[in-house]
């Protein structure tokens, strides 16, 4: 044991939350692929206990308090025990006979190995950087959770789940594990925001982000994401948090494009730009996969917002966002409804499942306007009266319905006259952004399009300042 | 004559043959490849400067307006001209 234990006692004398979890992981290192199983071999059920006590009392790497070593044995004993059943599942899962319930024996010993990590750093028993530490375990714990529900849903596609509470709304039973994982993560997140420790230095509320970042993908997997807008509000209203800009860019980038995302489904799309554009500024260069996933959603935003699309260098920052969106943007710059409506067609599964479809839609917008102001440039100008010159050119401001009707057609699109003036009539009525954020909707044109319909004259009669707001003419 | 068509040149039978083609092409079309796991992914470092971050460098010409004006206007005014000068026939 006392070799087995060598790692942890390095580990702990750096008074680093990573080294130490690296220690606690239920996956081997890679240069040690047999730490995990040496470990085990180290003792047994019986001894395990009096052995870890033995380590620790006898040490000298590193020094602890009587109660913190309590802690450790308590921590490393769970930790032990969930080693071994990893190492039972590996074994049964090579043999070809994992059972069903196999898994589940991991996740139940992973989180005896988390509820020990809580008890003990509620308890004080544990050193401020032990919050971390309980973070990557949790973190695992999710994970195993995951693993431990798909096996369950493999053996017996329905589960009823009799242990339901109310703070969780799924109807998905097979998600049993990762729902009771969801309220170990709450008790973390409440162990982090609520403690009062004076010394900032030594306070868990430097977890309270990482936490938060936990329970949003264990919501987000559960498809209860309303939830994790508790999370945020509870955040909002600790009023005594340290400035967000200190904490670990890790953290930071995270939680914004978490939020970025709920603010992106409740359709506030100010605040989600925001939120995604500090995400994406601020990600570590080589995340490929985190940088195509704040595009995903940061793309449609700007679509919505500003009206911009991306250029081809930034969607050829992943294959994934080039299929996805290469020919939708291609089509709005155009001003091709139908190739349009066939490109959003044909990714609607991925746009759906992305939860970004509707969001998508609404830039057809953006593509009708682009086709409408094609028809207003192809108007020309009108002849310089007396006394003017070349640069006192003014473009034709009447253009006759029809005109717009005709383009409509060529696109390929089958519309009848009065939804031609239907179309063009909600053009110069749409808002660009319906956003109840201050400072950003005052300076916004109102419209796609600004003039009005002079039904008597079949004509539509655009403003000679700026037809189409924000587009230069 | 149909015969040899379906042996020498299968090709050309399904292109002719539209409505019985159609069906078929559509249902042998590969499903959109959908990634199962579309998880934010832990960083593999907590923290990093800002030399490490997406924007370092060149970050302002990533985006463009969403409107074309480039020489293909001249042509749509062309084909719109062709296309009224239809309609007032």
């Amino acid at each position: 044991m006392q070799a087995a234990l060598a790692p942890f006692q390095e580990a702990h004398a750096t008074a680093l939350a990573q080294p130490v979890a690296n220690f606690f992981s239920p996956v081997p290192p890679v240069q040690e692929p047999g730490r995990l199983y040496d470990f085990f071999r180290a003792s047994n059920d019986v001894q395990i206990e009096g052995d870890v006590r033995y380590v620790l009392k006898h040490n000298k790497t590193t020094c602890m308090t009587q109660k913190e070593s309590g802690a450790w044995v308590d921590i490393i004993v769970s930790y032990w025990r969930a080693v071994k059943e990893i190492i039972k599942a590996e074994e049964a899962s090579n043999q070809g006979r994992l059972g069903e319930r196999q898994y589940v024996a991991v996740y139940d010993a992973w989180k005896d190995l988390t509820s020990n990590f809580i008890k003990h750093i509620s308890g004080g028993a544990l050193p401020a950087w032990a919050i971390f530490t309980l973070y990557f375990t949790a973190n695992h714990l999710r994970r195993i959770a995951i693993k431990a529900d798909d096996q369950l849903a493999k053996s017996k596609p329905a589960t009823v789940n009799a242990s339901f509470s109310d703070d969780i709304v799924s109807t998905v039973a097979q998600n049993q594990k990762l729902e009771e994982a969801a309220r170990v993560f709450n008790r973390i997140f409440a162990l982090c925001l609520g403690d009062r420790n004076p010394d900032l230095n030594e306070s868990r509320k430097w977890g309270v982000y990482c936490v938060a970042n936990l329970q949003f993908k264990t919501y987000f997997k559960l498809k209860a994401i309303s939830l994790s807008k508790n999370v945020v509000r509870s955040i909002e209203a600790q009023s005594d948090l340290p400035p967000f800009k200190l904490y670990p860019k890790a953290h930071r980038v995270t939680y914004r494009y978490y939020t970025g995302v709920l603010a992106f489904l409740q359709e506030d799309y100010t605040k989600a730009e925001k939120n995604l554009q500090e995400a994406w500024d601020a990600c570590y260069a080589s995340a490929e996969k985190n940088k195509s996933l704040i595009l995903t959603y940061l793309i449609p935003c700007r679509l919505i917002t500003q009206h911009v699309v991306p250029k081809a260098p930034l969607l050829a920052e992943s294959p994934r966002l080039e299929r996805i969106f290469g020919p939708l943007v291609t089509c709005i710059r155009k001003g091709d409804l139908t190739g349009f409506d066939k490109a959003l067609a044909e990714g609607e599964p991925e746009f759906v499942k992305r939860r970004i479809f509707l969001t998508l839609e609404r830039s057809r917008d953006i593509a009708l306007r682009n086709l409408l102001r094609k028809v207003y440039l192809a108007g020309g100008y009108d002849d310089l009266k007396e006394g003017q010159t070349e640069k006192d050119r003014i473009r034709k401001s009447r253009i006759p319905l029809v005109n717009f009707a005709a383009a409509l057609r060529m696109g390929g699109q089958a519309v009848e006259d009065d939804e031609v003036e239907c179309l063009l009539a909600n053009q110069i009525y749409k808002v660009r952004v319906p956003c109840p954020v201050q400072d950003s909707l005052l300076t916004l044109p109102q419209g796609l399009m600004k003039g009005y319909i002079s039904r008597e004259h079949a004509m539509v009669v655009l403003n000679k300042k700026g037809a189409f707001p924000g587009t230069g003419v | 004559m149909s015969g040899a068509a379906q042996g020498g040149a299968p090709t050309t039978k399904a292109v002719s043959d539209a409505p019985n083609g159609q069906p078929a092409a559509v249902s042998a079309k590969p499903a959109p490849q959908l990634e199962e796991d579309d998880e934010f992914e832990d960083f593999p470092v907590e923290d990093w400067g800002e030399e490490e971050t997406q924007t370092h460098g060149d970050k302002t010409h990533l985006w463009e307006e969403s409107w074309d004006d480039d020489d293909t206007t001249e042509e749509f005014a062309n084909q719109l001209r062709d296309e009224l000068k239809k309609l007032g026939k």
